[in-house]
């Protein structure tokens, strides 16, 4: 059962504590290869953790899992877990959860929570899920600490007007969307159409919103035109018409969210040919 | 008015390929396997073949052609490599996955050394090309003794498709010694150029080989001081706990100075002491290889150590000697050890002594390369006898892949007592996907035709060039076999060679 902490020093602490195999005494070897900060509103947490369940042992890393409850009294509470996995040679890695839950005032400044819990020299990687709050406080403190901000704009209501606002942080931080990720698999499909996409008027995309517009920006700013869009939704990305014709089912099974996030943890890169399919989307 | 003229779209960049991680796949191929009946076939090749198509890295237009002389249909012949994928694969076995490799594979129980043998396989190859539109590209894995390879080499090129590409893979050992390394190459280049000829070598296809390439030309701290200024010696080890495991036949010729020193162990010296490179390209690579094997000083008798396992126990199991493993003479003079002291005559490691050490039925199994540096010139502690320890990078091939550091650390408390600390970057703990066998590299390597992995002909000369030298003298010489016991980490005289100069092993 994980001890409910107060403050970062706690935490700290435990953690020092939870790292050391009670029988011998001798500390877990921890094999981070980045923080993994996740703001995750209330209403995001379940799904957060189905994703997070799977990601720990792939991508050894220290998780910071932010919950904030503006309407809480001020507080903080934090619980901590060291999962241990096996690495080979009957050795173990130790992979770090640190869950913050910031209470009233202290959800207004979150980069001064999680700067003492950053690993030195790693890269952090900031989960956003839900539309950030663009412009406001929390979101602006924790983009400037982090490496890379991670969104899935399938998760935005209101697209593709969102984007505009991406779009303005795209050189203070490098973004990824899992939005853009689940098109990967269509993108070299419709590439193999050159050269007779390159005349293409409208598309028709059966999937998410996101993956309408994302889709469609792509193609606008690739072949430097406008390119008519026509929407069917769809939970995910089914089919795309090209000027009316079918294009070739991209082969192989989807990537699950897991999947899909540990792929965009791989990355450390600024994607230009994603940023120009936010603008044109 | 005149417009500029735009170049038809056919003709222009596609400007959608921008950014798109697009994974090389092989040109449509058939992959030819003789020694299809063989253990290789059933332990390596079939279960890279799968991972490779469960990751769709195989192209969709494929095949595969097992060859040998038994008698075996289509269906026995898929039937049997799906339980060697099952028993020996890395991944989950799926259905569908192994249901398209199975539609592309044949038996051909045939001997290739005669005419008969030839036409039936190219009509199944021709068939193949119909059915599977492999497009008349071959493939051909020589997975056959080293006496077969010839005639088979004679027979696939003057038989060779006129259509597409043809690239001939060929197992260790190649050759013997010099003259039959040579003769092979000079065969072999009658039918091939260079570029179609991959000679394998299984250990350049490990992932913490090729990190050791890494390791050193991508990052700035190591090759400054990856000379003679710094580093002591190397010791590299490549250690087996196993026995022959039933290749008496094999080993009674080879010993252990053509199966492990000839390919494996002197690839780790060429890749550890070699250049950088000016680019990765196969040719780029393979130079610099070269360059250190033509540097190898011979070493004098006195700097080679052979020797022959007699009974002993290994993980508390009793086993038997070396002469009492079946189908070994019972006066045998094969060495099963050998370690050598070698110099590379360059710049950067005059007067840097290579340890290297390779044989079976040690105490364990194990395959490192350990750059051992200079002390510490004056330090101002006093130190204890066991106190103060070289720093040593160990690069660990197998198992436990990995990179380990170890310096001098201050023990807590009062006074200044130092002891040796390690630092552990172990391969499987920070990248959590499954490594890739060696073979599903190679293979895949070869379907798209580089050959950076691969030992060209010059390198194989030379290596063979060393081992002709030291063979040579121990022609003089009758060593009282067995020197060492099953389950020890060799002969006395080993551990002499290094004692000599004021140096031991790495303890394990």
């Amino acid at each position: 059962m994980a001890t409910a902490l107060a403050s970062i020093s706690d935490v700290n602490r435990e953690l020092a504590r939870l790292r050391t195999d009670p029988d011998t005494g001798e500390p877990f070897q921890r094999t981070s290869v980045m923080t993994h900060i996740a703001w995750v509103p209330n209403e995001w947490v379940e799904a957060a953790e189905d994703v997070l369940a799977g990601l720990a042992e792939r991508h050894p890393s220290r998780t910071i899992v932010l919950v904030p409850d503006l309407d809480a009294d001020d507080a903080l509470e934090a619980t901590v877990e060291v999962d241990r996995f096996p690495a080979g040679g009957g050795r173990e890695i130790a992979v770090e959860t640190i869950r913050l839950r910031l209470c009233g005032e202290r959800a207004a400044a979150p980069a001064s929570v999680v700067q003492p819990l950053l690993l030195p020299d790693l890269p952090v990687f900031l989960r956003w899920r839900g539309v950030p709050p663009f412009g406001a406080g929390p979101f602006e403190q924790l983009i400037d600490v982090v490496d890379r901000l991670i969104v899935d704009s399938t998760e935005w209501p209101g697209l593709p007007a969102p984007y505009v606002q991406l779009a303005e942080i795209f050189d203070r931080v490098v973004v990824s969307d899992i939005a853009w990720a689940r098109t990967s698999r269509w993108r070299p499909q419709l590439a193999s159409l050159w050269p007779g996409i390159a005349d293409v008027r409208s598309i028709e995309v059966e999937g998410t919103e996101a993956q309408a517009n994302l889709l469609a920006g792509w193609l606008r700013s690739r072949l430097g035109r406008d390119v008519e869009l026509r929407h069917t939704a769809s939970d995910r990305l089914v089919g795309v018409k090209v000027d009316g014709e079918p294009a070739p089912f991209p082969p192989g099974d989807p990537p699950d969210p897991a999947d899909l996030l540990s792929d965009e943890l791989d990355r450390f890169t600024r994607d230009r040919v994603y940023e120009d399919a936010v603008r044109a989307a | 008015m005149t417009e500029t003229a735009q170049p038809p779209k056919e003709v222009q960049q596609n400007p959608l390929l921008e950014g798109l991680q697009l994974l090389r796949v092989p040109d449509p191929c058939a992959l030819v396997i003789f020694g299809a009946s063989g253990d290789l076939t059933r332990r390596k090749l079939f279960p890279a073949l799968y991972s490779l198509a469960l990751r769709r890295l195989l192209p969709e237009r494929f095949a595969v052609v097992g060859v040998a002389r038994s008698e075996e249909s289509d269906d026995d012949f898929r039937e049997r490599m799906k339980h060697a994928v099952q028993e020996f694969g890395r991944d989950d076995f799926d259905e569908e996955t192994w249901d398209w490799l199975a539609g592309g594979m044949r038996y051909a129980s045939t001997d290739v050394a005669n005419e008969d043998g030839q036409d039936r396989l190219a009509g199944v190859l021709d068939e193949l090309d119909e059915q599977r539109g492999t497009a008349g590209n071959r493939v051909y894995y020589l997975a056959v003794p080293p006496d077969a390879i010839s005639t088979l080499i004679r027979e696939i090129g003057e038989h060779r498709s006129t259509e597409g590409w043809t690239r001939v893979i060929v197992e260790k050992p190649f050759g013997r010694d010099l003259a039959s390394a040579c003769q092979l190459n000079k065969e072999i280049q009658e039918h091939f150029a260079e570029s179609e000829i991959f000679r394998i070598d299984h250990y350049l296809g490990k992932e913490t080989v090729q990190n050791l390439l890494a390791l050193r030309f991508a990052n700035g701290i190591f090759e400054p001081i990856w000379n003679r200024q710094f580093v002591d010696h190397v010791q590299i080890t490549v250690a087996e706990s196993i026995g022959i495991e039933g290749r008496a036949g094999f080993y009674e010729q080879a010993g252990a100075i053509r199966d492990v020193f000839q390919n494996h162990l002197l690839q780790l010296v060429a890749l550890t002491a070699m250049e950088p490179p000016a680019d990765y390209a196969a040719d780029s690579v393979r130079n610099e290889k070269v360059k250190v094997l033509r540097s190898l000083h011979t070493p004098g008798p006195r700097h080679v150590v052979r020797g022959q396992y007699g009974p002993g126990y290994v993980e508390g199991q009793e086993v038997p000697g070396y002469r009492e493993e079946p189908g070994v003479a019972a006066d045998s003079m094969t060495e099963t050890y050998v370690a050598a002291k070698l110099f590379v005559d360059n710049w950067r490691w005059a007067d840097t002594p290579f340890y290297v050490r390779a044989g079976k039925r040690l105490a364990r199994r194990e395959t490192t390369i350990a750059i051992e540096f200079k002390r510490a010139p004056h330090p101002p502690f006093e130190i204890q006898d066991d106190g103060l320890q070289p720093n040593v990078l160990v690069c660990h091939i197998q198992p436990d892949e990995g990179v380990s550091l170890e310096f001098a650390a201050k023990v807590p408390g009062q006074g200044m007592a130092l002891r040796t600390v390690h630092m552990d970057f172990l391969y499987g703990g920070t990248f959590r996907q499954g490594i890739p066998e060696a073979y599903e590299r190679l293979l895949l390597d070869c379907l798209l035709g580089d050959a950076r992995m691969f030992t060209r002909a010059d390198e194989v000369e030379e290596q063979w060039s060393l081992v002709d030298a030291i063979v040579a003298f121990w022609k003089r010489d009758r060593p009282s076999f067995p020197n060492y016991a099953a389950g020890a980490w060799g002969p006395a005289a080993a551990d002499e060679l290094l004692r000599r100069d004021g140096r031991m092993w790495r303890r394990h």
